[in-house]
């Protein structure tokens, strides 16, 4: 079958090409982090105006372990470590985060110290969502905060469902062992 | 005898020196020309800082509500021109009504005067009540010529105070149109300034300055309320007093907001806001003898004052002040004393301002311990 060639319509292209919304780098990161990925555009540019960029150094802290927690980062470039200190050693690195992974969202919710250090590895830009920015929104577009909260939330049970899971895992394998010895 | 022959200095060394000191006294006569633009244009810094910080004051009081009108949709330009077309509506019609009767009450106050010292029955009130200040001071005396020369300076004067009023209302507009742009603009511009401090204090920062500004507007919202009370408390018993009692008392509006905001003082403000009311039944009742001889009536405005501040101690302020000034009373008297180097305002404002100073202090220093910075 012989297929239809692809008509072009050059000032079609150029008006879509025009229409289309500009986004910015920061509202695109955002719109793949999951306490954000329900939000509208609309939403994710009043979230926008709330957050802070920063931009680190290779081997600048972001928090410190014990810091008290003020609220979640999202990596837009670079890439983070996430280190635990541990006395008389040197700090033990847990994970490495890199474009669009995000941490530190618990301490959106409490002010409790921040239980691992992260650091930057490299030139990295990074944004901050604090628990400030997070009342002001709550407080000023109620609707908006509450998806957030939500979407929050849903994050953090999906977290504690895994944890529950590994729990199990861990138990089972240490009644298995306990079992193992009575037989010998 | 050294005969050491002379350093010579090579050609560029001396004009890398001469480079050098050019550079200094460059630097020297900058540092000189700023520093006389910082002393010359200090009184206009101050006057800005001032300004500044008065409408940071305001804005923490008024910013509650425009939050609350943008939640339920309104866009935030609009809530806070509905807020300050409420205020405008409020001071509007506290001028065009309150303004009047101010001038009317002055009136009268002039005519009792002039009358009483015109038919000498002024003389027969002196005595009675230079008798009785005899008891508590004595070698000190009233006459109607005291009386007459105050009352003579007084509305004397008026032309000026109204020309400094004149010269209020233009600082307040000022200062409201500030207020303005930091209600609707304030969390843009603390991102802003914020967005400046380095990445290492840069959560610490964050925290403090939201926490400041809650406590400062729990702060405020608690002394406003209570002020509003006080001032509700007192209208309602001048009002009593004049029913009751017969006490005369006009002005009573004005005499109860001023009661209302001198409370915000401690320890001081209830006998600030009792004096006015005293003084207004002292000239209305000057043509009455038998008033004006046993004055009775200022026994009844004190009774009246002391209930609304049992009231106010032991009912509102526990409720609506969340975080009690917890002042030293010679903390405040020294206060007040330096307060009034600046003039009325300044005794007014002084103990407000230290007590938001406080607030202010007590977060930063435990914003840094958290941080581990101290």
């Amino acid at each position: 079958m012989k297929e239809n060639p692809k008509v072009s319509y050059p000032l079609y292209e150029s008006f879509k090409d025009k229409l289309k919304p500009k986004r910015s780098q920061a509202q695109m990161v955002l719109s793949k982090v999951n306490v954000f990925s329900r939000l509208s555009w609309q939403e994710i540019k009043i979230i926008e105006n709330a957050i802070h960029i920063r931009n680190y150094a290779p081997g600048e802290p972001i928090f410190k372990q014990g810091d008290p927690g003020s609220g979640m980062y999202i990596i837009i470039e670079g890439s983070v470590g996430i280190f635990l200190d541990i006395p008389n050693q040197s700090p033990k690195q847990l994970s490495k985060l890199g474009n669009g992974d995000f941490f530190g969202e618990i301490a959106l919710l409490d002010e409790s110290p921040r239980t691992a250090a992260a650091t930057s590895l490299e030139n990295s830009t990074i944004i901050g969502f604090y628990r400030p920015d997070l009342m002001i929104i709550l407080r000023t577009k109620p609707a908006l905060g509450a998806k957030v909260l939500l979407a929050l939330s849903e994050v953090l049970a999906v977290r504690l469902r895994s944890t529950n899971d590994e729990l199990v895992k861990i138990t089972r394998h240490l009644e298995s062992l306990e079992g193992s010895e009575d037989h010998e | 005898m050294n005969n050491s022959p002379p350093i010579e200095i090579a050609p560029q060394s001396l004009r890398l020196f001469h480079q050098s000191l050019f550079k200094t006294l460059v630097y020297f006569f900058l540092l000189i020309l700023v520093l006389a633009g910082v002393y010359k244009a200090f009184p206009l810094v101050m006057d800005a800082l001032f300004f500044i910080v008065i409408a940071a004051i305001l804005t923490a009081v008024f910013n509650p509500i425009v939050d609350r009108l943008e939640s339920s949709g309104i866009k935030r330009i609009y809530s806070t021109l509905m807020v300050f077309g409420g205020i405008f509506g409020i001071v509007g019609l506290g001028i065009v009504k309150g303004i009047p009767a101010l001038l009317i009450e002055i009136g009268k106050i002039r005519d009792v005067i002039q009358q009483n010292a015109a038919a000498d029955s002024l003389d027969a009130i002196m005595k009675s009540i230079n008798l009785k200040i005899a008891t508590v001071v004595p070698g000190f005396q009233l006459d109607s010529e005291m009386i007459s020369s105050l009352s003579a300076q007084f509305f004397g004067q008026l032309g000026s105070i109204l020309a400094g009023a004149l010269d209020t209302v233009a600082t307040i507009i000022f200062i409201l149109i500030i207020t303005m742009f930091f209600l609707v603009d304030g969390t843009r511009m603390t991102k802003k300034l914020i967005g400046m401090v380095p990445n290492r204090y840069f959560e610490m920062s964050l925290n403090i300055s939201y926490k400041t500004k809650k406590q400062l507007t729990n702060f405020l919202k608690g002394q406003l309320l209570a002020a509003l009370g006080v001032a509700i408390q007192s209208i309602v018993g001048l009002n009593l007093l004049n029913w009751l009692f017969d006490a005369n008392i006009s002005g009573v509006m004005l005499i109860g907001s001023i009661a209302g905001l001198a409370n915000m003082i401690p320890f001081v403000g209830p006998f600030m806001g009792m004096i006015p009311a005293i003084i207004v039944s002292l000239f209305n009742n000057l043509g009455d003898p038998v008033a004006a001889t046993h004055f009775y009536f200022i026994v009844h405005i004190i009774v009246m004052f002391l209930i609304v501040q049992m009231i106010d101690n032991n009912i509102i302020s526990p409720i609506v002040v969340s975080g009690s000034m917890d002042m030293h009373p010679l903390t405040v008297i020294l206060l007040i004393l330096v307060g009034s180097k600046i003039g009325v305002l300044g005794m007014f404002l002084a103990v407000p301002a230290w007590g938001i100073s406080k607030v202010i202090i007590q977060e930063v220093y435990q914003g840094l311990k958290g941080h581990h910075l101290i």
